[in-house]
């Protein structure tokens, strides 16, 4: 039946890179399926390959051993968009154009895709700000246009690799609340990595927490704290005894993590 | 025009310093502290550009060179881009082509005026290789160099976006590269109109480097320092209209846009 196979299915990846002549292995036989309209969140230590393994869904990188499956249910449609955590947009490209970016790319016509950017910028907030360039903007309106690209080239998943993690408090606040909404509105499967607990628990429905290096899923916790969810949910005492259980958790990998620093060469 | 008054503003100073130069200089002549036999006062010179340039001296000569300057800079700067362009995106055309360049470019380039007649017709087309040897190096360092320290991300960014072969070229590496490509440019202007005037003072009867050793060699004094003034002014002019175009064509670039 459709609704139970897995969007994404991650079978047995590994990856390893070489590092002055030797081979250090970052992802160690991953395995995890996400459900379609799932937003899933990965946490872990410094090191653990959390990018690592988004950068591998998204195709920037080959794994070693392993699948990756992601259902193509919209023929035409990119499997994955990414939100890099540098913003990484073109700077010579005005806020429009570097959401068009994507469907231009994939040929789409000038007015249809000018005006799904537009859609796009008006859900992020952005529509008076089209015709600026990157530099003009904060960190945090150039990371909403990373946010409406990436949504505009409707992809299969959607992958977010830190997105507010160079943001300020505040900053951060609002658009984790932004970025629930818009992911209610699009109702998108969302692969989420992220190092702050607080925001994985506000916004997954579950989460995988991997170990440090090399990264291996230790453990998956479901977050059972209803929908919609507001940053009021941090008050809960569910909120705080799964934060607790997580990071009891989470504790053991990173000093695991910095005792291996430590004693590295 | 319409920013120039906001910019004054700003950067008064610049309006300012070549003003206080000339006034400096005029009030020294005046006082006595310089001799105006070798050292005319700016106001002498002044009449003596007027003069020139009524005669109909100033344009027969100033148009020589602009010519050159013209058509040697536009084969250096598209030759430039392209071999620049290039040396970007091939690691082995650079490699190539480095230590050949690296060996080429500190060659004084009025010293390749000889070895470029025995290749080319001696003469104007002579003339015009040998000024836009220099400009063309100036301009293919900086391209390189342009598509070189591109982003890694952006790349990366853009790749995953699904811009790839041209697209990736025409939408990313050439846009990105623009900016250092126009500083080549503004270089490379600069040195034509340098080594114009010099090989024009070696081995020409018409340009404004011809002009000036002419006035020199018959003791015109003043005469030789309108000619300087005309060639300080052409080269400013030159390289602030290339800026302005930059910025007309780069509204992206920050320091165009906010400094």
């Amino acid at each position: 039946m459709a609704a139970t196979s897995p969007k994404v299915r991650v079978s047995g990846v590994s990856v390893t890179f070489q590092a002055r002549g030797q081979s250090v292995l970052a992802l160690d036989r991953i395995s995890l399926d996400v459900a379609a309209g799932e937003f899933l969140c990965v946490v872990g230590p410094s090191g653990s390959g959390k990018s690592t393994l988004l950068r591998v869904l998204a195709g920037l990188l080959t794994q070693s051993t392993g699948e990756v499956r992601i259902a193509a249910d919209h023929p035409g449609s990119p499997l994955t968009a990414m939100v890099f955590q540098e913003h990484a947009l073109l700077p010579w490209r005005t806020v429009l154009d570097n959401v068009t970016f994507g469907p231009e790319n994939r040929g789409v016509a000038r007015g249809e895709r000018e005006a799904r950017a537009r859609e796009m910028l008006a859900m992020v907030g952005l529509t008076r700000f089209a015709r600026h360039y990157p530099y003009q903007l904060s960190g945090g309106m150039k990371q909403r246009v990373g946010i409406a690209r990436a949504i505009a080239n409707d992809p299969e998943v959607l992958l977010m690799d830190e997105p507010l993690a160079a943001l300020d408090a505040q900053t951060r606040a609002i658009m984790q609340e932004e970025l629930l909404r818009i992911w209610a509105t699009l109702g998108k499967t969302v692969i989420y990595v992220t190092h702050s607990l607080e925001e994985a628990l506000l916004l997954g429905d579950r989460v995988v927490l991997l170990t440090a290096r090399p990264g291996r899923v230790s453990e998956i916790f479901r977050v059972d704290l209803g929908r919609p969810r507001g940053l009021e949910v941090r008050a809960s005492p569910a909120f705080g005894a799964l934060l607790d259980k997580i990071w009891s958790q989470l504790r053991e990998e990173v000093l695991r993590a910095m005792a291996e620093e430590r004693d590295a060469p | 025009m319409r920013r120039l008054t906001p910019w004054l503003a700003e950067h008064w100073i610049a309006a300012v310093s070549p003003v206080a130069l000339v006034i400096l200089w005029e009030w020294a002549s005046a006082a006595g502290g310089l001799r105006e036999a070798f050292f005319p006062r700016p106001s002498t010179i002044i009449v003596h550009v007027s003069r020139l340039a009524l005669d109909g001296t100033l344009w027969s000569h100033a148009s020589a060179t602009l010519a050159r300057v013209g058509c040697a800079f536009a084969a250096a700067a598209v030759l430039g881009v392209a071999v620049g362009l290039g040396m970007g995106l091939w690691r082995r055309l650079r490699d190539g082509l480095d230590p050949v360049f690296a060996v080429i470019y500190p060659i004084p380039s009025v010293l390749f005026l000889p070895l470029v007649s025995f290749v080319v017709p001696a003469g104007e087309v002579a003339t015009i290789v040998t000024i836009a040897v220099t400009s063309f190096f100036l301009v293919a360092f900086t391209t390189t160099h342009g598509v070189r320290q591109i982003d890694r991300l952006v790349v990366e960014a853009a790749t995953h976006y699904g811009a790839r072969g041209r697209r990736l070229f025409t939408a990313v590496l050439l846009p990105g590269a623009l900016p250092h490509i126009f500083t080549g440019l503004r270089l490379g202007l600069g040195y034509a109109l340098i080594v114009a005037v010099a090989v024009e003072i070696v081995a020409a009867s018409r340009g404004l480097g011809a002009l000036l050793w002419l006035s020199w060699q018959v003791l015109k004094v003043e005469d030789m320092y309108a000619t300087f003034f005309v060639i300080a002014i052409l080269g400013a002019a030159l390289s602030y209209g290339l800026a302005a175009v930059r910025a007309r064509l780069l509204p992206w670039v920050q320091d165009v846009a906010h400094r």
